[in-house]
């Protein structure tokens, strides 16, 4: 039937449709460009990047969700940012303080209510002396050591202060405001507020002048300390202080103008960074992980489906869901590489994005050899859960941070991370077909000895191939450790997982060779790869030991525990004896 | 009978049962280890599981200790063996050659992580700006140093390393007229002052005044011993005394004799060495805005007079000096960014990691062909079957 034929691509190219309406930029909030606001290019963290991501990873980290709702209206970081920076009796009133922890809702006198908990700044600012006395007693103690309380008391105050250097960035809160500033800079009292602004402020939104070096942005109290002290007027003063201005008096018109005016002198003082600023906004926006991840359920549903209804018709859509969703996450790697200039693993968060990627397109190339579902099922499967994982990573803050001088390699982070990173994503395919076979063995009634086979065969080559990458991908880190450390080998707690995986994927192979496992056997192991693949990939991390720490999380022990124990299960459940796995004699067959 | 043994011994050597179990300990000691490091440091975890035949366990109910689980140099040569067995057994067909380069590859890994573990040495060279250094220090080990400092220009150094003053005994410093003897040798001691009342065994220097407590010794990476002694220092048939030296004690104490003055400090244990480095400058630059390292670097002149050499050499991260032998790497720095400290290793089987790599990787590929070759071949018979 054409239609059947069809269905793949047209499922596949509605995802499509559906992850670039993503990309769209918003309309404007009361009449302001805030989105071309948030276009504005400022240096944060060591890099230059549009202020729409400084605003978006403020709100994640403040808020865990880039956007909230308000007095009946959606609000999304940009226009947040612009009330908490320019406004802040406004931001001050909006619930936007995530507070889960039991006893710092109890420090602070609330009651856990059903649904999660949001606090307005002014809500929480009589407890503030009480937070910030707390924290400084938490930070006394190491990360690791530190108790539930102390973690969440902690994070708070993070939090808090964030939202506090971002409040006194452009304008002291409660000032009146930078033209004031820029009239009364003779002042007497004028210099401790320029030092406080200088000091406070998060990034820095004034682009080098011409002939000072290209990392010298400067933040509005240096560049009013600079005017204030006889050093010549930065010229984007001026626009900054009518942007402030109009946003205040609530007049749209003026703001627009003034943000024109604003971007033209950018653009003739560092001609690529709106641009780049540009780009890095609709990767903002487009989130292609986040548009994936639902693509990849959705793929993950429709061949669950396909398996008890319609097949002919689920199946082809499902694998449309796959390769559309294997696209967008292609696209959001190169968007990230292209903004970055850098190989697409670069920290934990992109890990799992790369990992869920080898995982999507092994399973492509499974699928198109093999043609019965598993291939996309498994992957989608697995995909999404990686996607999860790199989403709950990516709440920390900015996914693109600079990187520490050990790491700043290209070629090493091109060749042996990326390597180490597929070898992971080949283990837990390996492992998720095993899984497929484990529980399809319970299900099905009628013995099938052809997929079983398939699904066999599927699972010892794709174990040869991530045997392959993490051997290949472990020498390479040796070699890099001789190249910058002068040991090929120091049994460092992030080797010795990649050392543990290389070691697992040879015992299987062995095993097999030697006809000590047959089918089931290598299912079980390549189960048991999945434990083996989590405690490298973040197990050594929690142990905080070792030069590859830099990675430290404290909040996810218990999501690996319960990933490991479900693994545990599952190998029972491939281990189960002969007579759970073939229908019973005497029962309707 | 003896050949039956050999036969049978052989064939268990080259048995997938030993490769199997061999695997599977190994594991079992990385996890361990890994996991030991939390507690011991790397270094020791290291010394415990991976670098020894036998992991040794401490139980309170037995006085001595037991050996708990085979270690990681047992296994290792046990395996070892296991895949020069398997790899000469193995049929010399072409088909099979993918295979036989990736095992040679594995043997020379194993034999470079062997010589790694035998023969390397780990050392440091601290060097502030604008100063010139002709020595490496170790990490932990101590030595007592006897310098003749009586020419101002020129120093003449006798140094005695920390397990041969833990020896005791009379040593005698050839080219000199100092004998020393060691009257108490402490591994690890805490130094306070000496409460009134009591007496020390020391005459001489700043020791009467010091009370010296023994302590367990270190055992994790980042702690120093504090290697202390009492030691007589005899000169031309009499005694000038009994000096404590620690490294804990901050400057060198001295003596004079005959005319000659000499200095006594128990310092990390220093190799000269026939070359030697000044620091020219030293860059520690951060990402703008940020406290984030973006680099470290050293420039260093490099003078030695054996090959007529001087020459400035930038040592940075992810590009270590390798000279005479030794790899230096920049490590770490302090005093205000004045003070660069670079690690320094002399290994000589670094290359064969290197050698490994390449030779697995083809082997891989090889074999990778011909297995794909092999089922086209199949596939197109069906086709034509």
């Amino acid at each position: 039937m054409n239609f059947t034929k069809h269905l793949a691509w047209i499922a596949g190219g509605l995802a499509l449709l559906l992850a670039i309406t993503f990309a769209l930029p918003p309309g404007k909030a009361r009449g302001f460009d805030v989105a071309g606001y948030g276009n504005l290019p400022i240096l944060e963290g060591g890099r230059v990047k549009p202020l729409d991501s400084v605003a978006r990873n403020a709100l994640l980290v403040i808020h865990s969700r880039q956007g909230f709702r308000h007095e009946g209206r959606n609000i999304g970081p940009d226009e947040w940012v612009l009330d908490l920076m320019y406004r802040p009796n406004v931001a001050d009133a909006q619930p936007i303080f995530v507070i889960d922890d039991l006893e710092v809702l109890g420090l602070i006198g609330a009651k856990q209510t059903k649904n999660r908990n949001y606090f307005s700044f002014n809500e929480l600012g009589p407890h503030l002396d009480e937070i910030q006395k707390q924290a400084a007693n938490a930070q006394a103690v190491t990360p690791q050591k530190r108790t539930r309380f102390q973690s969440a008391i902690a994070n708070l105050f993070d939090r808090v202060f964030l939202y506090y250097r971002l409040r006194n960035t452009l304008q002291l809160a409660g000032s009146p405001g930078l033209a004031w500033e820029l009239q009364s800079l003779g002042a007497a009292d004028a210099a401790p507020r320029h030092a406080d602004l200088t000091q406070l402020a998060h990034f820095r939104i004034l682009p080098p002048l011409a002939g000072a070096p290209p990392e010298a942005w400067q933040s509005i109290g240096q560049a009013l300390t600079a005017a204030g002290t006889g050093g010549p007027l930065h010229p984007g003063l001026a626009p900054m202080a009518k942007l402030n201005a109009a946003y205040v008096a609530n007049n749209p018109a003026a703001f627009n103008t003034a943000l024109a005016e604003m971007k033209t002198l950018v653009n003739g003082l560092k001609p690529d960074a709106l641009g780049h600023a540009n780009r890095e906004v609709v990767y903002n926006r487009a989130q292609p992980f986040f548009a994936g991840m639902i693509i990849f359920l959705a793929a993950f549903l429709a061949v669950c489906v396909s398996w008890a209804w319609k097949p002919e018709f689920l199946r082809p859509t499902a694998f449309g869901l796959l390769f559309a969703g294997t696209i967008v996450q292609t696209l959001g790697l190169f968007f990230r590489i292209i903004l970055q200039g850098r190989p697409p693993v670069t920290n934990l968060y992109s890990s799992a994005v790369f990992v869920g990627w080898g995982i999507v397109v092994l399973g492509l190339i499974i699928e198109k050899m093999y043609r019965n579902g598993f291939g996309t099922a498994t992957a989608s499967l697995f995909g999404f859960a990686s996607l999860i994982v790199a989403q709950h990573l990516g709440e920390s803050g900015d996914t693109m941070e600079m990187m520490r001088a050990v790491l700043d390699s290209n070629f090493w982070l091109a060749t042996h991370v990326v390597t180490i990173t597929i070898g992971y994503s080949g283990t837990f395919l390996a492992g998720a077909i095993a899984i497929a076979y484990a529980l399809r063995k319970h299900i099905i009634t009628v013995p099938d000895p052809e997929t079983d086979r398939a699904l066999s065969d599927m699972a010892f080559g794709i174990i040869c191939f991530a045997l392959f990458f993490s051997f290949v991908g472990t020498v390479l880190g040796g070699i890099w450790a001789d190249q910058s450390w002068g040991r090929f080998w120091g049994w460092d707690p992030k080797e010795n997982g990649a050392l543990l995986i290389v070691l697992w994927n040879a015992i299987i192979l062995h095993a097999r060779l030697a006809g000590y496992v047959r089918d089931r056997g290598i299912m079980v192991m390549a189960i048991f790869g999945n434990v083996i693949t989590a405690l490298s990939w973040f197990g050594v991390n929690m142990l905080g030991v070792g030069l590859h720490s830099y990675g430290f999380m404290d909040q996810a022990f218990w999501a690996l525990l319960g990933f490991c124990t479900s693994q545990a299960v599952l190998m029972g459940i491939c281990w189960a004896p002969a007579r759970f796995w073939e229908p019973r004699p005497g029962a309707r067959a | 009978m003896i050949k039956t043994y050999a036969s049978r011994f052989w064939s268990l050597l080259k048995s997938f049962q030993v490769t199997i179990v061999m695997l599977a300990l190994l594991m079992c000691l990385v996890l361990l280890c890994t996991l030991a490091q939390v507690e011991m440091g790397t270094a020791g975890a290291v010394n415990a599981y991976m670098r020894s035949f036998i992991v040794w366990g401490d139980f309170s109910l037995v006085p001595f200790r037991v050996p708990v689980f085979p270690g990681g140099a047992l296994v290792g040569l046990i395996l070892a063996c296991n895949l020069t067995a398997k790899t000469l057994d193995m049929k010399r067909t072409w088909a099979k050659a993918g295979l036989w380069v990736v095992h040679l590859g594995l043997i020379v890994l194993f034999a470079g992580e062997f010589v790694a573990g035998m023969m390397q040495v780990d050392t440091n060279l601290s060097i502030e700006v604008g100063q010139t250094v002709n020595y490496v220090s170790s990490y932990k080990s101590m030595e007592l140093a006897v310098i003749d400092v009586t020419d101002p220009s020129w120093d003449d150094v006798h140094s005695v390393p920390e397990t041969m003053l833990s020896r005791g005994g009379v040593i005698t410093l050839p080219g000199t007229p100092v004998t020393l003897s060691v009257k108490k040798f402490f591994p690890n001691a805490e130094l306070s002052n000496l409460p009134a009342g009591q007496t020390s065994l020391a005459t001489a220097g700043v020791g009467p005044g010091v009370l010296v407590v023994e302590r367990p010794t270190a055992t994790t990476d980042n702690e120093v011993n504090q290697v202390s002694a009492f030691v007589e220092v005899l000169a031309g048939g009499r005694s000038l005394g009994v000096w404590l030296v620690s490294n804990a004690l901050g400057a060198p104490q001295g003596f004079v004799h005959e005319g000659r003055a000499y200095t006594l400090s128990m310092r990390l244990l220093r190799q000269y060495l026939p070359y030697a480095f000044t620091l020219k400058q030293f860059r520690h630059d951060v990402y703008p805005g940020t406290d984030i390292p973006k680099n470290f670097s050293s420039l260093i002149q490099v003078v030695n007079p054996s090959r007529k050499e001087s020459r400035e050499v930038l040592i940075f991260m992810n590009q270590p000096l390798r000279y005479e032998g030794k790899t230096f790497y920049q490590a770490s720095f302090g005093k205000n960014d004045t003070l660069s400290v670079l690690s320094v290793v002399e290994n000589p089987g670094w290359l064969l990691p290197y050698v490994s790599c390449v030779l697995v990787s083809i082997g891989l590929l090889v074999h990778f062909a011909i297995v794909l070759r092999r089922s086209l071949k199949r596939r197109q018979e069906k086709l034509e079957g």
